[in-house]
């Protein structure tokens, strides 16, 4: 599979108000598969949004190179096939929405007759069928966001950026744009997302890139980043004996009645609990306990911090 | 293509500037008002009527000029800021559209605007002229109140191309200046800007004596290499005032056509190479 985006010892270094310099990407080298969906993830002031401003060519990297869709990030023909969703994107509101779209319709060197029919067909994709006369001035924070999203689909674009989609939305609106990356991923579409919702990023993404403070801390598909936690066995009517053979395979037990819970770590010490208590004790549940997304990026921060 | 649609949608939205329009209104009301202010004048003789009428004239260019410097210049100033402040810019760089493209777009929206307002000016002042011209032509052929025969019904034209001209040269002014606060606003912020742009036009203004400056016999070698330098860097605005006999009572133009035909070309090479220098800033600024 080819790669939609390549980045490799992007750097972008800001000179500070007292004359210092600041890193704000460090030496940033990922690459994401066409058709993937890629979550991009970091702490506030972590250096997302400057590396989608490089990889689209609106700033420019200290040192480094980055390629969108096989051309240098900023290529013409490259934002031909690309798009972008800014975080709460701002436009001219005297504007309609149908303005704006024809707007940005033009951008695209799109004519007269092609706009007419793009139009109205994008209003609909988004819900704003009815508003589209409107000016953006009486639009809603949601439906500015549904105009954004309209102006980011008008090329039919192989690949998106996305930054912070969801960011102030109701749930609505939010569950709207987690049903239009899904569609998006089946339609064989690259996404490249960033996001403070993680649980949206966990449920969508393919891979998952953690940038803090400017450097690529992990990759990986969510297998590969998000360990398997321990497991909880409960157990009931398990003699005092039976109790206290168990507790080396367990990393901590307790009692609530009758009711006896192992927190056990590995899969190994698993069945082994399974295999003692088996015709000793009456088995309740086992629930495994996965690692989230949330988990791993609090935990990254925080070891940031030390 | 792209470049009209960013110049509309310029357009668009200064012409929505509440600010814009305040100048504008205040400059046009200025303008319908210098009929009644020319009440106290007196049109009823050759010598009174175009003295009159050449002051009124020049009152009429001089508040074009002053509420159209102020619209250049806060226009130009929040041409491109703006679209940062408002975020507009990163949708529209994020699609196929050239930095240069963007840029000569936004200038192009700016010039329409001017054209906009300098136009509705305009009429109201050559409106107005006219109007006064028809009501001094009557006044002089009344048996009571007419001066004496043969005098004065003549001597003021209905319409005069000169005001014409002269509403065109305030025009070719704006697009230098805008042109120049568009190149600053790139590298300068918006309130600095502001007052650099109104210090270039002042300077320009007196182009002339700065020129002068640059040639006087006390003035060391230095000295005559910055004015004349500053002289010819600056727009001159001064050669565009011509017409207004009020500024400028000694100068007398031939032909006014073929010296606004003169002074366009000046204004065209002078917005030309700003715009470049815009753009070439422009292709390497982070946004």
């Amino acid at each position: 599979m080819a790669e939609a985006v390549v980045v490799e010892g992007l750097c972008k270094e800001y000179k500070g108000r007292l004359g210092d310099r600041v890193m704000a990407v460090n030496n940033l080298s990922f690459a994401v598969q066409e058709g993937e969906i890629f979550g991009f993830i970091g702490p506030n002031g972590a250096g997302k949004t400057t590396t989608i401003k490089m990889l689209l060519g609106l700033l420019f990297p200290t040192s480094g190179k980055a390629t969108v869709l096989g051309k240098p990030a900023g290529d013409i023909e490259a934002k031909e096939r690309i798009s972008y969703l800014p975080e709460s994107p701002y436009f001219y509101e005297h504007m309609t929405g149908a303005e704006v779209l024809d707007f940005y319709c033009q951008l695209f060197r799109m004519d007269t007759a092609t706009r007419r029919k793009k139009v109205p067909e994008l209003l609909e994709r988004v819900g704003l069928g009815k508003d589209g006369q409107r000016t953006l001035r009486q639009y809603s924070k949601g439906m500015l966001q549904r105009v954004g999203i309209a102006q980011a689909l008008i090329n039919e674009p192989d690949l998106l950026f996305f930054d912070e989609p969801t960011s102030g939305l109701d749930p609505i609106a939010h569950k709207d744009i987690q049903d239009l990356i899904g569609s998006l991923r089946e339609q064989g579409k690259t996404v490249f997302l960033s996001s403070h919702q993680l649980s949206d990023v966990e449920h969508v993404c393919n891979r998952v890139a953690i940038i803090n403070r400017g450097e690529l801390v992990r990759i990986g598909t969510m297998v590969e980043l998000l360990h398997a936690g321990r497991t909880i066995v409960t157990v009931a009517c398990a003699s005092a004996e039976l109790v206290e053979s168990l507790k080396p395979l367990a990393e901590h037990v307790s009692a609530e009645g009758d009711l006896i819970r192992l927190y056990v770590e590995t899969e190994d010490s698993v069945h082994a609990v399974l295999d003692a208590i088996r015709g000793k004790a009456s088995l309740v549940s086992v629930v495994p306990q996965r690692q989230t997304l949330e988990d791993l990026f609090v935990e990254i921060v925080r070891e940031g911090r030390k | 293509m792209i470049i009209w649609a960013i110049a509309k949608t310029t357009v668009g939205d200064a012409l929505r500037k509440k600010i814009l329009q305040v100048f504008l209104v205040v400059a046009i009301g200025l303008i319908v008002l210098s009929l009644s202010f020319s009440q106290t004048l007196s049109f009823s003789s050759q010598r009174g009527a175009s003295a009159d009428f050449m002051l009124l004239k020049s009152f009429g260019l001089g508040m074009m000029a002053l509420a159209g410097i102020f619209i250049s210049l806060i226009l130009g100033v929040t041409l491109i800021p703006q679209e940062f402040e408002r975020r507009t810019i990163y949708t529209i760089l994020a699609k196929p559209v050239k930095r240069y493209e963007f840029i000569t777009g936004k200038f192009l929206g700016a010039l329409l605007t001017l054209a906009i307002a300098t136009g509705l000016m305009g009429l109201t002042f050559i409106a107005t002229i006219v109007f006064k011209a028809i009501g001094a032509q009557q006044m002089a052929m009344s048996p009571t109140t007419g001066a004496m025969p043969g005098v004065g019904v003549d001597s003021v034209a209905i319409f005069d191309w000169n005001m014409v001209w002269g509403v065109i040269l305030i025009y070719l002014q704006f697009m230098v200046l805008s042109s120049i606060v568009l190149l600053f606003s790139l590298i300068f912020t918006t309130t600095v800007n502001f007052f650099m742009g109104a210090a270039v036009y002042a300077i320009g203004f007196m182009s002339t004596v700065v020129n002068s400056l640059g040639g006087a016999e006390r003035a060391s070698g230095l000295q005559q290499v910055f004015f004349k330098t500053l002289s010819f860097v600056l727009p001159q605005f001064d050669q565009f005032n011509i017409p207004n006999q009020l500024l400028h009572p000694e100068t007398q133009v031939a032909n006014l056509g073929i010296w606004t035909l003169k002074m366009t070309l000046y204004a065209l090479l002078y917005v030309s190479l700003t715009l470049v220098a815009a753009i070439l800033i422009f292709e390497r600024k982070e946004v």
